[in-house]
């Protein structure tokens, strides 16, 4: 009992100490001081997220530590081709690497990636104290092996949200006449056949009126994969197609007559849904990526539509970029009745769950310090700020933060529905075959854009392309 | 007849940077030709599978509509640079006031890097917002939407590497026809020759080299071009404007499929130098055999 | 040549640099308009100016650098280029070189690549065999200036044959008479006549180093990286910074029309040589 009481009052005395003398900082200091003039390199996306790494975090860092971080930062296709090159011929050059959700499974199929959460257990030294995996949200799930060990530090994390025009919603004129048309309050859609009416009632009202105004977004380009991607990653979930309609347990298969779902009636339904959409939505829709979607929405074009959380943030809350400001609503995608049934009850997901996590190469020469930086910028006390300047969310704590609580109100709910709502998103489906099987199959799904082919026909024969790449890809047996 | 020590040595340095930047890495590429090698397929290592992606490419549908798209491409754009290029080449030997000023307002598009100059385009023909979509409908009522239509995506894909490229075209038939010698024309102007004769008989004899040299240039650019129509159009619509160089991009960067790109490659570089040596053989190098011996 | 009539001329230049500056002066227009006014109802003429985009980016260090490494990569490579061309173009022209048109016609085949390919040797060229312990070519503006005559030389070639060619032998053949030596004869005879040929050369050589972009993108990552990967930054899977990217874009013309400039007098200058040549 003495004994034990002794302790704790060492105990005491020592956090009072540390209370006194920046005690935390020196786990940084001491850490970094074996690793001085080291220079880690990564490399990632110029998105926001990953320019406050490099502008704020990064030197920081090199503060506290005295390692020097240099963040190289390009274009997307870039990014990956210069890091699988790293990785695949051994050059080591980099450090850290950018992994978009849906590439870890390849990097992990090649084992391209150190084991975070082995590593900080083989050496606890360096392990920083206020660092903890638990603290992640879900999206961190996204980033682990079979065995639940940590592949990347997330750093960016997004859902595709329906967004829509509060004043449009509210405006008595605009709610009478929808009423008298439909019959029903003006609302945002639960369902597909709400928000078709919807949309059909706002592009006519538009026309009608002569207004620049039109009832929804369709991120449809005509060459661009950003039209491939909403359309499976976005709408065929609501209508209970996941994961592409790709089968991994059973041998890959794409088309129905293998087991497949690509070509299901699910999967036509979806299709010709969303071609509707894309009929009635503004002209620069067939020439849409998400750029221009943001853009379209931000210009005050559209009532209402699908929109990536990270530009669903300046959209609503930015000036200089949007001139919506103040009027947008977020609400979940519409789905088919049973559907939203089915995601709670954890057999499937709404949308997608997008963004990237930190990840240590296993080829690269400075593996101690780059861990000591992941886990600097995995820590609950650098987030916040970092959630303001660059709107996403990694660590549960933050969605309480003051600051983040304040820029809730101004997106008008969008951070609460990314905590409370966030696990109805998934990620991309665990293959390590995105790109392949896109790109194999994203020629025919412009023609069905185009209409040089029926969309029954057009999905028959995408699945039957994605099916053959898988072949020549070995996956498919 | 000086030493000819003295002519190799000024060709060495070009020789020796051209053969380790040049032959080099086309003996890799041709090595991994031959190969199936996807770094993120089942198995990720090189497999020697034969002439199979050779085989493969001659039914390949898309890469040879990618073909035929881009032949198009490059015939429209090339000959209307050449032909645009030659007649600004002849009006800037004339002598007016701010000659030196426009030339160089001429030359300012090339130094536009092609990433913007297709983030320009796009942005000037976004469907109903950008400028020329809107001034079209307001001007002459026609609905320019390069999302749908394939012709106009085309067409202006083709325009847009007109008003790029022109100006390279007419600096360097500008060159050759300052390095003219002079008495040729004085004499065909004396013996009577109407302009046209002149142009025919006279100029267009005496630059076919450097003409040739310019439609080779910009006919192997326009097969390569990637950055300036992927911002435009990405490929699209469908595959209307997937040229070449765009399609063998998707293939090794999305698709990572190191093999068949390079196979692809292969096949592109041999086209094209048969293209080119046709052209040079019926153009210059029989002439210019006949004129020397 | 004839000279017309000069109004004509202006009138008809005027009409082509309108067409010729549009999407130029658009590139400005977008460079001067908040985000948010760039996808509405477009007009030709501007109301406002918003300058925070030129703001951004004259403050950005990091894109100073990467305009820096431009200019030093596209310079050095063109003038190299140009010498090198120079040199070649006139062995071609003026020695019985044994297969010298095929060599002609080879060094072209090296610019017909088509780049994304072979990018890989490239890469592991620069990374894992010109390499010296520590040091690699990976990064480095030598190897991008080596790197770009890849290209360059070729067109260079092409571009400078016809000049060289053309320049009459008798001259070279009465200056030898006189004495003179090889490099004289290239120093005091043909350069002189092939002025316009290699302005034309540098600038064009100079244009396509400074444009050139995936191969700056894969091959450097934070020493010799370019003001071309630079701009790439500007389009992201989150959307594409079409302001920034057009500012910068109109400040790269600065540093470009200052070397036109000085170089284009040269093309100028070429036209009094047919007087001095009788």
């Amino acid at each position: 009992m003495i004994k034990k009481s002794g302790i704790g009052i060492a105990a005491l005395t020592l956090s009072l100490l540390a209370g006194v003398m920046p005690a935390r900082a020196d786990f940084w200091s001491d850490a970094g001081a074996k690793y001085k003039g080291v220079v880690l390199r990564g490399v990632t996306e110029s998105t926001p997220p990953s320019n406050y790494i490099k502008d704020v975090l990064a030197p920081e860092f090199e503060k506290k530590t005295g390692i020097k971080v240099q963040i190289e930062t390009t274009s997307w296709d870039q990014m990956y081709d210069k890091a699988i090159k790293d990785m695949e011929a051994k050059t080591g050059i980099y450090d850290m690497v950018y992994i978009e959700q849906d590439i870890i499974y390849a990097y992990l199929a090649r084992n391209f990636l150190v084991d975070i959460s082995k590593s900080l257990k083989d050496d606890p030294s360096l392990k920083a104290p206020e660092f903890d995996e638990t603290h992640f949200t879900t999206f961190a799930n996204y980033f682990k092996n079979a065995s639940g060990d940590l592949f990347g530090i997330p750093m960016e994390a997004f859902i595709k949200v329906y967004l829509y025009r509060t004043d449009l919603f509210s405006d008595p004129k605009i709610k009478e006449a929808f009423k008298k048309e439909t019959g029903k309050e003006l609302a945002p859609a639960k369902t597909h056949q709400e928000y078709t009416q919807i949309a059909d009632f706002f592009t006519k009202y538009g026309k009608d009126s002569g207004m620049e105004l039109w009832g929804t977004t369709a991120q449809a380009h005509t060459g661009h994969p950003a039209s491939w991607y909403e359309f499976f990653e976005s709408i065929a979930p609501t209508y209970g197609l996941y994961n592409w309609g790709i089968d991994a347990k059973n041998n890959y298969a794409a088309s129905v007559a293998n087991g497949g779902q690509m070509n299901s009636d699910k999967a036509k339904a979806a299709m010709k849904y969303w071609l509707h959409l894309r009929d009635i939505a503004p002209p620069e829709s067939a020439a849409s990526t998400w750029t221009e979607v943001g853009t379209t929405f931000a210009a005050g074009r559209v009532a209402q539509g699908l929109v990536y959380g990270e530009n669903a943030a300046w959209i609503a809350s930015d000036a200089e970029k949007s001139k919506v400001v103040g009027k947008v609503g977020v609400a979940l995608p519409p789905t088919e009745p049973d559907v939203l049934k089915e995601v709670e009850a954890g057999k499937g997901y709404l949308g997608y769950y997008d963004g990237g996590a930190f990840g240590l190469p296993v080829t690269s020469k400075n593996k101690q310090a780059a861990l000591l930086f992941l886990q600097f910028i995995g820590e609950d006390s650098v987030q916040p700020d970092w959630a303001v300047a660059a709107p996403r969310i990694t660590n549960t704590a933050t969605y309480d933060d003051p600051k983040v609580v304040a820029m809730d109100k101004k997106l008008n709910g969008y951070y609460t529905m990314l905590k409370d709502q966030g696990k109805l998103f998934a990620g991309a489906p665990p293959f390590p075959f995105h790109a392949q099987v896109r790109e194999a199959t994203a020629p025919i799904f412009y023609k069905i854009l185009l209409g040089e082919v029926g969309p029954d026909e057009g999905l028959d024969q995408m699945a039957a392309a994605a099916e053959a790449e898988l072949k020549n890809l070995g996956y498919r047996k | 007849m000086r030493s000819n020590t003295v002519g190799w040595l000024m060709l060495a340095p070009t020789i020796a940077i051209l053969g380790i930047f040049g032959i080099i890495p086309f003996i890799y590429v041709l090595y991994v030709s031959f190969h199936q090698w996807n770094p993120f397929g089942a198995s990720p290592d090189m497999i020697y599978n034969g002439a199979n992606n050779f085989r493969r490419l001659v039914f390949d549908a898309e890469f040879l509509t990618s073909i035929a798209f881009t032949m198009k491409f490059a015939f429209f754009a090339v000959i209307s640079e050449v032909a645009l290029g030659y007649l600004l080449a002849q009006l800037f030997m004339k002598e007016f006031p701010g000659r030196g000023f426009f030339r160089t307002i001429h030359t300012l598009p090339l130094i536009v890097a092609p990433i913007v100059v297709g983030s320009v385009w796009r942005l000037m023909t976004t469907p109903s917002i950008g400028i020329i979509p809107y001034l079209l409908k307001s001007w002459f009522g026609y609905d320019l939407n390069i999302g749908r239509d394939a012709t106009a995506a085309f067409a202006l894909t083709v325009i847009m590497d007109i008003w790029h490229w022109t100006p390279l075209v007419t600096l360097t038939l500008l060159a050759a026809l300052l390095a003219l010698p002079k008495e040729p024309f004085e004499q065909a102007q004396i013996d009577g020759a109407n302009r046209r004769q002149i142009f025919w008989h006279v100029t267009l004899p005496m630059i076919r080299p450097a003409i040739l040299a310019t439609v080779f240039i910009r006919l192997m650019d326009a097969l390569r071009t990637v950055d300036e129509v992927w911002m435009l159009t990405s490929g699209g619509p469908g595959a209307a404007t997937r040229y070449v160089g765009l399609h063998i991009w998707k293939i090794v960067f999305p698709k990572t499929d190191y093999g068949y790109g390079a196979a692809i490659s292969v096949i592109v570089l041999y086209l094209t130098l048969v293209m080119c040596w046709l052209l040079y053989v019926a153009l210059v190098a029989r002439r210019e055999r006949k004129r020397t011996f | 040549m004839r000279s017309g009539n000069p109004l004509l001329y202006l009138a008809l230049w005027f009409f082509l640099s309108l067409l010729t500056l549009f999407p130029i002066y658009w590139l400005f227009v977008v460079s001067v308009k908040p985000a948010v006014d760039l996808f509405t109802t477009p007009s030709v003429i501007l109301d406002a100016i918003y300058w925070k985009n030129y703001v951004n980016v004259i403050n950005n260090e990091t894109l100073r650098g990467y305009m820096i490494n431009s200019l030093i990569i596209s310079t050095t490579n063109a003038l190299l280029v140009t010498a090198l061309a120079f040199l070649a173009c006139y062995a071609l022209s003026r020695f019985e070189l044994a297969g010298k048109e095929n060599i002609f016609f080879w060094t072209i085949t090296n610019r017909m690549a088509p780049a994304a390919v072979f990018l890989l040797p490239f890469y592991l060229l620069f990374t894992q065999v010109f390499t010296f312990g520590d040091w690699k070519l990976y990064d480095t503006k030598i190897g991008m200036i080596l790197l770009y005559c890849t290209f360059n030389l070729p067109f260079a070639i092409w571009t400078l044959r016809p000049t060289i060619d053309g320049i009459p032998k008798e001259l070279d053949e009465a200056a030898t008479v006189d004495g003179a030596s090889t490099w004289q004869v290239i120093y005091e005879v043909i350069f002189p006549l092939a002025r316009p040929g290699l302005a034309v050369t540098l600038i064009l050589t100079w244009v396509f180093a400074w444009n050139e972009f995936l191969l700056a993108a894969t091959l450097t990552s934070f020493n010799a990286r370019t003001i071309t990967t630079g701009l790439s930054e500007y389009v992201t899977t989150t959307g594409t910074e079409w302001g920034a990217m057009a500012a910068i874009a109109v400040i790269t013309l600065i540093p470009a029309l200052i070397i036109f400039a000085v170089v284009q007098r040269h093309i100028v200058a070429g036209l009094t040589f047919g007087a001095v040549k009788e």
